[in-house]
């Protein structure tokens, strides 16, 4: 779980997934108010960047953590915001430990899906992004930047991600394709709570999302990056 | 536009596309840096010699030597701004590398809580 300046609320986010998951990792990356402390008193196990990187690189950094662990075997990402319900991602594991898929996505929007107190703006902003995904990546999904997601070693283990910002997200998806692993959207639930608003990203940031995202395809190199 | 400029145009793209995805190629950096070895020597010349830019112009058909001068220019602009572009998301990449090593190494587990709770990993942000 990547945390950036949460103190308020990273505590109780963290107490609640530990009534279920027993290993939680949550890098701190370079908060500057009491997160770190928090994730303490919470029991989780604190990673902490020394300068703050951005949310793909802390959760890319949770995961090369836990993949170290011995014994993982599945990976969830969470939000530190509170904007996702443990029992979607409990149902995302249960759903890898079929076998059937090795990659979980949550989707607010796929049907019985949920975003509650979504402001009709970020809805709109969310489906334009996810035809540009679409478009870019050539994976088609309902939701394209939902933080919540569980996947297997197999996936973990290929997640490198250059891209700064919250062109993560697609650059992931990037990283899906190519892996032709089994991938599969899971309807979930995000709450749009007021903080999660006011910590959340600004729409015009979506902007330089589409343009890191599409540079980066134009002019990567096509063989191992 | 005539039908050779929309070619040109097409090729100088085409061009700067394949050098930017190949731009860890050995050949294509030297090139660069003879290039730029090349520019400097142009530039001692034209100083030298002003009616060269007008002469050079008139030579591949552009109407002004400062046009020429101009166009020279912004293809440098562009292959220099792209090139820092990317040196700059490289050394990102290996800062966050770094910076993922530094922070597991430091890692502190709930195990690690013997009663009191243990001091943070330094950090500086």
């Amino acid at each position: 779980m990547p945390v950036h300046n949460e103190a308020a609320v990273v505590q109780g986010v963290l107490t609640e997934l530990r009534k279920t998951f027993s290993n939680v990792v949550a890098v701190d990356d370079g908060s500057e108010d009491g997160s770190a402390a928090e994730i303490m008193k919470a029991g989780a196990v604190l990673v902490r960047h020394a300068v703050n990187l951005g949310a793909g690189a802390a959760m890319e950094t949770g995961l090369a953590y836990a993949l170290a662990q011995p014994g993982a075997t599945y990976f969830v990402t969470f939000d530190a915001d509170g904007q996702h319900q443990v029992h979607d991602a409990a149902a995302m594991v249960a759903l890898l430990r079929t076998g059937e898929i090795d990659v979980a996505l949550g989707s607010r929007f796929i049907e019985s899906g949920e975003a509650q107190g979504i402001p009709r703006s970020r809805r709109l902003l969310l489906q334009a992004g996810r035809r540009f995904e679409s478009m870019t990546s050539g994976v088609s999904l309902t939701d394209a930047h939902c933080g919540l997601r569980a996947f297997n070693r197999a996936f973990a283990q290929q997640i490198r991600l250059k891209l700064r910002g919250m062109a993560h997200a697609s650059e992931l998806l990037d990283v899906l394709k190519r892996s032709g692993l089994r991938y599969r959207e899971v309807p979930v639930t995000v709450l749009y709570t007021a903080y999660s608003m006011k910590k959340g990203q600004k729409s015009i940031n979506s902007v330089n999302i589409a343009m890191d995202v599409w540079l980066h395809q134009l002019f990567s190199r096509r063989a191992g990056r | 536009m005539s039908v050779i400029k929309a070619i040109l145009v097409v090729a100088i793209v085409a061009a700067a596309l394949w050098a930017l995805r190949h731009r860890e190629n050995v050949g294509l950096r030297a090139g660069g840096r003879l290039l730029l070895f090349a520019v400097g020597a142009l530039a001692i010349v034209s100083v030298a010699v002003p009616d060269i830019t007008q002469k050079a112009a008139d030579a591949v058909g552009v109407q002004r030597g400062t046009d020429l001068v101009l166009y020279g220019l912004i293809i440098t602009f562009v292959f220099t701004s792209a090139g820092l572009y990317f040196r700059q998301r490289d050394l990102e990449y290996r800062f966050a590398t770094l910076t993922r090593a530094l922070a597991i190494h430091q890692a502190v587990e709930p195990a690690d809580l013997t009663g009191s709770i243990p001091e943070l990993p330094d950090s500086t942000a």
